[in-house]
Parts: structure tokens; C-alpha cells; sequence
């Protein structure tokens, strides 16, 4: 087994995903000393190298909006800086409405993100017919769009980021489990893994669906659950839908990828927890199928290809967790991303940085610091805009 | 078959390919009918758009896809058209036979490298992604029409044993179960099958397995079958044989997609009922049984046997009575021709001497690997063997499997020759109670360096003329596979991720089995190090409206 070069690191982040390797770069562009990043599974294996490649900007709060805003330009950017090309195409987010009650939220979701100073719009039924060819008549009122949104293809993301954070010294091992975390004066002290433990004065918690549990081993409870979430790819076709589509009411969505691929999924509220394993349930494929073939009926003459599935981390509220731990001083959080952490790691992952170098950050920690859910007032569970 | 029903042949139905009129033989496929007029050149490959014809005989490949009523993606091998139908070719612009996108072939000699390509300027990135955009996919979507002909009701049926594989070992198995008075329904992907005699059989049927629901334990089974062209069953089986034999792999030489090239399986499909197959004068690369096999069925069109290795003296005479020639300790290095196989170059392994065999076909009929992806895919314990490197089950001489109520029997498992029947029969009486478990069979082909290893060793330390295609269904080349490894990441499930490799219409098929022998020789370990790609539902490709008609037969397990 690979074992760590070095007795002690300046950070140790928990998680080879992409928001871990997103942090581990924005510490050694900053001069952190010394990081070590470990993983108990291969590149990719965790929700990183199994999600949509969604990316959008349409969220219901100022701070979100501008998370995903900044993160469009770090993916714009991102083969000039990674040498990766992640086809980060800008071909729109659709989000369908089925009732005027769905339409209302949409419309108040978009004039923020209009105020936001981004192109959102309300499209009619027409409009939003004109955008996906072969909707059944009648299925939706309306629907939100926003044209700067779009996907990428996640694969080179991840091996754009592990190699530039490679590059700039961090060392990253795979398949070493992180066990728990050492203090001292109620400080962290070290990171004890698989493969022996190092000292360090931070670790930086980004396990995706195993955060809540590797926070418990490390002492420090969260209220995150991961959620099985299952999707699945279609036979390649010719281009024909630009889109990320996504439907309000069940959390549908379906885009198709630069390889021609109609890659989607829905919510099927299975219980939470990791233990049921990444497979995929004996309902997901026919409940798909029936489901996006009502919305869009052609499709029905389109081969399954196979069909996956990986975790969701969420959160009571459903805004990630961000920050380092009052508990646990040197303890950083960064997790709760439920169905949208490749979108938003470029950014938040700055602020994860900030977090460990204990800089300043414009996050509002009443939002997204760990703190929120254990101080005096916990935050009321509350169903947002969470989809694809 | 009366001597009057072979003069006259009844007319079947007609319909129309590429706007022209044909006629179908009963029982034909559309690809029967194309092959009286030669192998066609059917699909063009989605990067390069270089010409592609069909190879593998299985249903496998995506060589021979076309368009059927406005359903892409339909495999010509299999479809048995019906009258009125219109057939058409997918992919090439404006014709298949002359297609403007081939020049991406020319235009990018050493590849199009998607994955760090197309980066600068910045400003020409919608233009590039417009471009590689178009160079994904077979077909355009599927008209409303075509979907709605899909619907066919579905059915749910319980059975105690699902026999799946109607081969040698799956008949054998079927066979002493009816004798004993049971009716098991046997499975089989094949287009037109002998009956089994006293057991329900269904061809044209496709097969995954669903995962086991966590209140019932591991059974019974739920298998969800797909009968072409749109009829969805869920399965409920108590017990299942796993009879889904072997097939003959890919190789990897320059240009080794021409047109020309096929697998064994192919090269015999398509010489069918007896007739003569869409060459004249093939190379058969080979010196085992199989291709002893080959040259014995096709002997009239065969010129030249190409052998890895030695040639067993038994294939010598076989070909000196076919007056076929023979080149041993060959390896097959590139074919030459453009839209069809012209000629191969061969180097003698050892002196290095070069030579040029013309022949108008390639058959690879060098190894047989098993068909494993639903043994994988329902948990079965695996073990890798080295000849011929793949894995195979772990079973006991029963041909129980480590997942209780699974048995593999017959090639899948390992069984050779006269040994299949046997396997499925011992299947059967282990399945009536008369055999007991025992240790997992220590008689089968032991783990260790294979041939094909040492094959590859030489062949890929050498230069790589020509165009190396890993992965035909994605248009994926060596390289591309070997970058992975040179860029210092393990693994067959990175690879697959980092290249693409085995993501295509065969689900890996037709490519992992070489990829695995490439991945290991660069990452210098042992193939059944490397692992085995993680088998996804559903298996085979299965059209969405099927899946769609079956969700209300989904109830919950407790409601069952
Ligand atoms: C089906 C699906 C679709 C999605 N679609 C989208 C989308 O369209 N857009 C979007 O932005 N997001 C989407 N997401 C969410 C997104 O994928 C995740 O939010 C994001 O990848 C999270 O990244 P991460 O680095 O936090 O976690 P992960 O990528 O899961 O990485 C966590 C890593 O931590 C490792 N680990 C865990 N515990 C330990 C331990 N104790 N020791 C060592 N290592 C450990 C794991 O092995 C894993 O590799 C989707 C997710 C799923 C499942
Ligand atoms: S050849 Fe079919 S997926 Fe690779």
C-alpha cells in the first residue's frame, strides 16, 4: 500500500472528489505548505465521476446565485488553466412548470437571478416547445431559462484539477481510508488513516455522501444524510436537444451530452443512507422510462445503455456546509452539496481555502457555516430549487 | 423440407432499403438480404466517419445499424423486416458510400484528441463544439411514430428455472429437467433456434438481471427480458442456469475496422444456411479449434491461415488439404485497403521478416472468450484465467456459482467441446437434488500468463502504422487507451472513464477484452489485477418505451 511521504502536512482533506481536489488546488495556488489529499476509493468513484454535468446559475438566494456565477467563469476558463477541455457548453437550463403555483416560483426565482444581472427568462409553453423538439402537448404552462447555464463533461474536470494540484506539490493517496482525527487542546492535531496517521493542524472534511459518517468519526456530529440518486445514459444520438431540462414537481432531468448521449435521472426517494450501495434499484429503470417517455414521447424508441447511480450529501435546508467547526477547531466543512456540487466547487472551494487559512470570506456563516446547525435557532428543513 | 419447398422459395416480404425495393426470403434478416449482393458497407464510424461493415454476427457490433420506420439504431443482422418496411442507412453525408465527413479521417491523421484538443482561442469555442458535437451518434432521434409503434403490453411471469442460453449446455440442461417433468423456459438472444423439445424457449431475447430488493434476500431472481423488437418481461425466477456461452474476441492490428474484418461468429453468420460467405479469399488468424473450425466450413474461401504461434499438426493437415497456406508465429500488423481489406502485413515473431498476404477478409478466430457481463453483473465470484485470458466463474462441478441459485454451465464456464452438454446436464441433476455441492472445480484452466499477453508484449513494442481502433463502437484508438496509463492513472474503471473506451453501443463487449490485456501490459501487472468494469443495467440495450410499459408491474416487494 502507498503510505504518506511526510510525517506532518499543513492540510489534510478527506475526499478526492472534486471538491476536495478543487480546495487542495486553491491551497497550494495560496502557499499552504504541505497537502495531503486521501481517498478510500479510485479517481472518480464518488459523485464526482457519476453526475449530470449540470451547471446552472437559476437559484432562489443572492449568495447561491453568485457561487454559480463565478463558478461559470472558473469552467469557462477551465481548459486554458487545466488543460483539460471539459466541453462546458452554454446551451441553457430549462426548468418546467406544470401548475401556476410552479410558474410563480419560477418567476420569483428568475427575477432574482434577472437582478443578479443574468438573462433569465419565463418562456411560454410555445417557447419551451421550441426548445424541446417532441414535448408532449399540454405538459407544461411554462418554464424558466436561463441561456449562460449549461454542461459539462465531468471526467476531465477531475483529471484537470488532480493534475494541476499534483503539479503544485499535493499529494494525493488513493485507496486510504481516513479512520478519525487526533486533537490536542481541543484542536485538531492529526489525521489518522489506513495507511498510518499524520500530524496535522487542519482537516478539510469533503467526503461527499460519507461526510456525515466520517464527521461522526471524527467526533463532530452533522445532520447531513446521503441519498441514493440514480441516472441513466441513452443510446448516442445526433444533436437534437440543447438543453438541461428539468421538471419541478419531480426533479426530472434529462440533457444531452456532447457525445450525443441523453444522460437523466429523477428523484425516487429512496431512505437515506449509504449502506444500499451504488447500485441502482429494480424500480429506476422503469419508472424512468415511463416518465420521460410521457414528457417527451419519442424518446420511447431510444435504447437504455446503462444506468447508474451515486449519493447525495444534503443538508436539513439544503445549502451546503462551508467553514471550519467551533467544536472542533482546525475541523473544516465542506460538504452538503446534494445534487450540485460539481457546479459549485470552483467557488466554493475558495471559500473552503479561506476556511483553513482562517481568512476572511463573504459567505454569510448564518448560511452556510456549520454553526447553524447547532446553535440556539436550528434552520427549518426547507424544500428548494434542488434539482439536476 | 420438402423437395418442392427448396425449388420454389416462398416470396417473403418486401420492403424498401435506401428507396429501393427488395425482397425477404422467410426468416430472412435485412442483413441476409443485403449479403446476396455482397458484405455491405453499412455504417460509417461516429468520429471519423471511416466506412464500417458488419462483423460480429451477434447483435453485437454497431456495424450494421440502420434505420427502420423511423427507429434509429436498429441492428440489420437481427431484424427480420416486414413488408412495407423502410430501411435506411444512418450515418454518412450525403450518402454512406460518399460521405464529406470521412475527411476527418485525413484531416486527423494521429486522431482527434477530445479530451485536451479544441481549447484556443477561446472565442472559437462554440464553433468547436458545434463541430464535435455532429461527430456523435449513429442515427437522428426517433420520430413519434416510431416510439408509439413500440408499445407492446408487457407480462409478468413467475417461473422455478430460467435457463438462459439455448447452446449446447442450455439445451443439455432443459432436456434432463423436462425428462424429469419440469418445464423450464430457456432464453436465447439468437434470431431463429431448434425448439427445445418440452421447454418453452425465447428467442431474440435479451436479458439483465434487476438488483436483488433488500427485503428479499437474493431470491427470487428478477430478470427483466427484452424480446425485439419491443416486448419488456419481468421474470421472477427462483433458480437460474447461466448458459450464455462464449464468443470470439477482437484483435488489435492497423485499421483493424476495415471492412473485411470480422470475427469468426461473423464470418459464420454470415455465411448462412450453407451459402457462401461475403468473401473469396480470407485470411483466418488462428491455430486452435475454432479456427480449425473455420477453415473446415469455409474452406473454399479461405486462402491463408495467419497463427499467433505454432500450428498444431492436426490444423496443418486441415489446411493442406483445403490448400490453405499457412503462416505460423505470425503477428498481424496492419491491413491494408480502404473500403475494403486489400491485403495484411504480417511479421514473423522471432526473425522479424515482413510479409504481404492479399486477401479480400480477415477472420479472427484466435480466442473465445466467455460471455460473462451478466455473471458479473448479479455478483457471481470471478476468477481470471490467462488462456484464455478472461475471467470465468468460480463453480463447483455442479456448475454452482458463489450466488446462491446461480449455475454457470457449458463455454461461459469454461466447458469445452463435449464437456458443455455434460456441464448443463450436471447442472440439471444438481437442480433435481441429486448432486450435492462440492469444492469449486480445480480442473479448469489455470491462472497464469496467457498467450495473449506475450502476444501483445511483442506486437505493441513495435510501430503502429495505420489507424488502431480499441474501441469500434466509440471510434476510440489504442492511444487514446494507452494515455491513460502514461498519465499515471490505474485501473480498468479509470480507464474506461479517462478514455471511453467500452462506453459504447456493445457496453465493452467487442473491446474490453483486448483492453484488458493493454491495460495490464502498461501498468505492468497482472491482468486480473486491473479488475473488470463494473456491468450496468440493463445489460443489453433496451428500448425505453419496453422499460416504460413495465412500471406499473413494479410493485413493491411486500406487495408481490
Ligand atoms: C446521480 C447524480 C447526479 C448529479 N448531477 C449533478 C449535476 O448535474 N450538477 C452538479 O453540479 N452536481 C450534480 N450532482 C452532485 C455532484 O456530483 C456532487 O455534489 C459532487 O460531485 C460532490 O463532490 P465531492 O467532491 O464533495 O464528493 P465525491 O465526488 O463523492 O467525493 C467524495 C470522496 O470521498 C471519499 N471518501 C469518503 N469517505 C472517505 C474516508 N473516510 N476516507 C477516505 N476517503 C473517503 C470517497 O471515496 C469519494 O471519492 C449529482 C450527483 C449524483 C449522484
Ligand atoms: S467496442 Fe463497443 S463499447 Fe467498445
Amino acid at each position: 500500500m502507498t503510505s504518506p511521504r511526510r510525517a506532518a502536512y499543513a492540510v489534510t482533506i478527506v475526499g478526492a472528489g472534486i471538491v476536495g481536489l478543487f480546495t487542495a488546488y486553491q491551497l497550494a495556488r495560496a502557499g499552504a505548505g504541505p497537502i495531503l489529499v486521501v481517498d478510500r476509493g479510485f479517481l472518480s468513484g464518488g459523485a464526482s465521476g457519476r453526475n449530470g454535468g449540470g451547471v446552472r446559475q437559476q437559484w432562489d438566494t443572492r449568495a447561491t446565485v453568485r457561487l454559480a456565477r463565478e463558478s461559470v467563469a472558473a469552467y469557462r476558463r477551465f481548459g486554458r488553466e487545466f488543460g483539460y477541455n471539459i466541453w462546458f457548453r452554454q446551451s441553457g437550463y430549462l426548468f418546467l412548470a406544470e401548475t401556476p403555483a410552479e410558474l410563480a416560483r419560477l418567476t420569483t426565482v428568475s427575477q432574482l437571478v434577472r437582478s443578479e444581472g443574468l438573462d433569465a427568462r419565463i418562456l411560454d409553453p410555445e417557447g419551451v416547445a421550441r426548445r424541446v423538439d417532441g414535448i408532449a402537448p399540454g405538459a407544461v404552462v411554462g418554464g424558466a431559462y436561463l441561456g449562460s447555464d449549461g454542461t459539462l463533461y465531468p471526467f476531465p474536470a477531475i483529471w484537470g484539477v488532480y493534475e494541476a494540484a499534483r503539479a503544485l506539490g499535493v499529494e494525493v493517496l488513493l485507496g486510504v481510508d481516513a479512520t478519525g482525527v487526533t486533537s490536542k487542546d481541543g484542536h485538531v492535531a492529526g489525521l489518522v488513516t489506513s495507511a498510518g496517521p499524520v500530524a496535522t493542524p487542519r482537516v478539510v472534511n469533503a467526503a461527499g455522501g460519507w461526510s456525515g459518517e466520517f464527521a461522526r468519526r471524527a467526533g463532530v456530529e452533522v445532520p447531513n444524510v446521503a441519498t441514493r440518486h440514480e441516472i441513466l445514459a441513452l443510446e448516442p444520438m445526433r444533436p437534437f436537444l440543447d438543453p438541461m431540462v428539468v421538471r419541478v414537481s419531480d426533479g426530472l432531468y434529462f440533457s444531452q451530452t456532447m457525445r450525443g448521449e441523453i444522460v437523466g435521472g429523477l428523484t425516487m426517494h429512496h431512505p437515506p443512507g449509504t449502506t444500499g450501495g451504488m447500485s441502482t434499484s429494480p424500480e429506476f429503470l422503469p419508472r424512468m422510462a415511463r416518465t420521460l417517455t410521457a414528457l417527451v414521447p419519442r424518446l420511447g424508441g431510444l435504447n437504455v445503455l446503462r444506468a447508474w447511480s451515486g449519493f447525495y450529501d444534503d443538508t436539513p435546508d439544503g445549502f451546503p456546509v462551508i467553514g471550519e467547526d467551533p467544536r472542533l477547531p482546525g475541523f473544516v466543512h465542506a460538504h452538503g452539496f446534494g445534487g450540485h456540487g460539481f457546479m459549485l466547487a470552483p467557488a466554493a472551494s475558495r471559500r473552503v481555502a479561506d476556511a483553513v487559512l482562517r481568512t476572511p470570506s463573504d459567505l454569510d456563516p448564518e448560511q452556510f457555516g456549520p454553526q447553524r446547525f447547532f446553535g440556539p435557532r436550528a434552520p427549518a428543513a426547507v424544500e428548494r430549487l434542488q434539482l439536476g | 423440407m420438402t423437395a418442392d419447398s427448396e425449388m420454389v422459395e416462398p416470396a417473403g416480404p418486401r420492403f424498401s432499403f435506401e428507396g429501393r425495393p427488395r425482397e425477404a426470403r422467410p426468416g430472412d434478416s435485412v442483413l441476409d438480404v443485403l449479403l446476396r449482393d455482397g458484405l455491405p458497407n453499412l455504417q460509417r464510424s461516429p468520429h471519423y466517419h471511416r466506412p464500417r461493415a458488419p462483423l460480429c454476427g451477434l447483435g453485437q457490433c454497431t456495424n450494421c445499424l440502420v434505420r427502420v420506420n423511423g427507429r434509429p439504431n436498429v441492428r440489420a443482422c437481427r431484424y427480420e423486416p416486414a413488408e412495407g418496411d423502410r430501411v435506411e442507412t444512418e450515418n454518412g453525408w450525403p450518402s454512406r458510400r460518399f460521405d464529406a465527413l470521412a475527411g476527418f479521417d485525413l484531416l486527423f491523421p494521429s486522431g482527434l484528441d477530445t479530451l485536451h484538443g479544441f481549447r484556443r482561442p477561446a472565442w472559437a469555442t462554440r464553433f468547436y463544439q458545434f463541430v464535435v458535437r455532429r461527430l456523435t451518434g449513429f442515427g437522428a432521434p426517433p420520430s413519434s411514430e416510431s416510439a408509439a409503434r413500440l408499445r407492446a403490453p408487457p407480462e409478468v411471469r413467475s417461473v422455478d428455472v430460467l435457463i438462459l442460453g439455448a447452446g449446447r449446455a442450455g439445451r443439455a440442461c432443459a432436456a434432463r429437467l423436462v425428462a424429469a417433468g419440469g418445464s423450464p423456459l430457456v432464453i436465447d438472444r439468437a434470431r431463429s433456434l431448434e425448439p427445445v423439445s418440452g421447454a418453452e424457449l425465447l428467442t431474440r431475447t435479451t436479458v439483465s438481471f434487476l438488483p436483488p430488493r433488500p427485503a428479499d434476500g437474493a431470491r427470487p431472481f428478477e430478470v427483466l427480458a427484452y424480446t425485439e423488437p419491443a416486448r419488456g418481461l419481468l421474470l421472477r425466477a427462483q433458480r437460474v442456469v447461466v448458459a450464455v456461452g462464449s464468443y470470439d474476441a477482437s484483435l488489435l492490428f492497423g485499421s483493424n475496422d476495415r471492412p473485411g474484418v470480422m470475427t469468426a461468429d461473423g464470418a459464420l453468420a454470415m455465411a448462412p444456411r450453407g451459402g457462401p460467405p461475403p468473401f473469396r479469399a480470407a485470411i483466418v488468424f488462428g491455430a486452435g479449434d475454432r479456427a480449425a473450425e473455420v477453415v473446415r466450413r469455409l474452406e473454399a474461401q479461405v486462402s491463408a491461415l495467419v497463427a499467433p504461434g505454432v500450428v498444431p499438426p492436426e490444423l496443418v493437415r486441415v489446411c493442406s488439404d483445403a490448400g490453405v497456406e499457412i503462416y505460423p508465429r505470425s503477428l498481424l500488423v496492419r491491413a491494408h485497403g480502404r473500403s475494403r481489406v486489400r491485403s495484411v502485413e504480417l511479421v514473423a515473431r522471432g526473425s522479424g521478416t515482413v510479409s504481404r498476404v492479399a486477401c479480400d477478409a480477415v477472420v479472427l478466430a484466435h480466442r473465445r472468450v466467455p460471455n460473462v457481463p451478466v455473471l458479473f453483473q448479479v455478483g457471481t465470484r470471478m476468477r481470471w484465467h490467462g488462456d484464455p485470458g478472461a475471467y470465468f466463474p468460480e463453480v463447483d462441478p455442479a456448475g454452482r456459482t458463489s450466488v446462491p441459485g446461480l449455475w454457470a454451465v457449458g463455454s461461459v464456464a469454461g466447458a469445452r467441446g463435449a464437456a458443455s452438454p455434460l456441464s448443463g446436464d450436471r447442472a440439471a441433476r444438481s437442480l433435481l437434488g441429486a448432486l450435492p455441492a462440492g469444492p469449486v472445480d480445480a480442473s479448469r484452466p489455470e491462472a497464469g500468463p496467457g498467450e495473449f499477453e506475450g502476444y501483445y508484449r511483442e506486437l505493441l513494442r513495435r510501430p503502429r502504422p495505420g489507424r488502431w481502433v480499441a474501441c469500434p463502437c466509440e471510434d476510440i484508438l489504442l492511444k487514446e487507451l494507452e494515455a491513460v496509463t502514461a498519465g499515471g492513472y490505474r485501473g480498468v474503471e479509470v480507464a474506461k472513464r479517462y478514455s471511453g473506451l467500452g462506453t459504447g453501443l456493445c457496453q465493452g463487449r467487442y473491446c474490453l477484452p483486448d483492453a484488458l490485456l493493454v491495460l495490464a501490459l502498461h501498468e505492468g501487472r497482472a491482468p486480473s489485477e486491473v479488475g473488470y468494469s463494473t456491468q450496468r443495467p440493463p445489460v443489453h440495450p433496451t428500448p425505453l418505451a419496453a422499460l416504460a410499459a413495465l412500471e406499473p408491474q413494479m410493485a413493491p416487494s411486500e406487495e408481490r
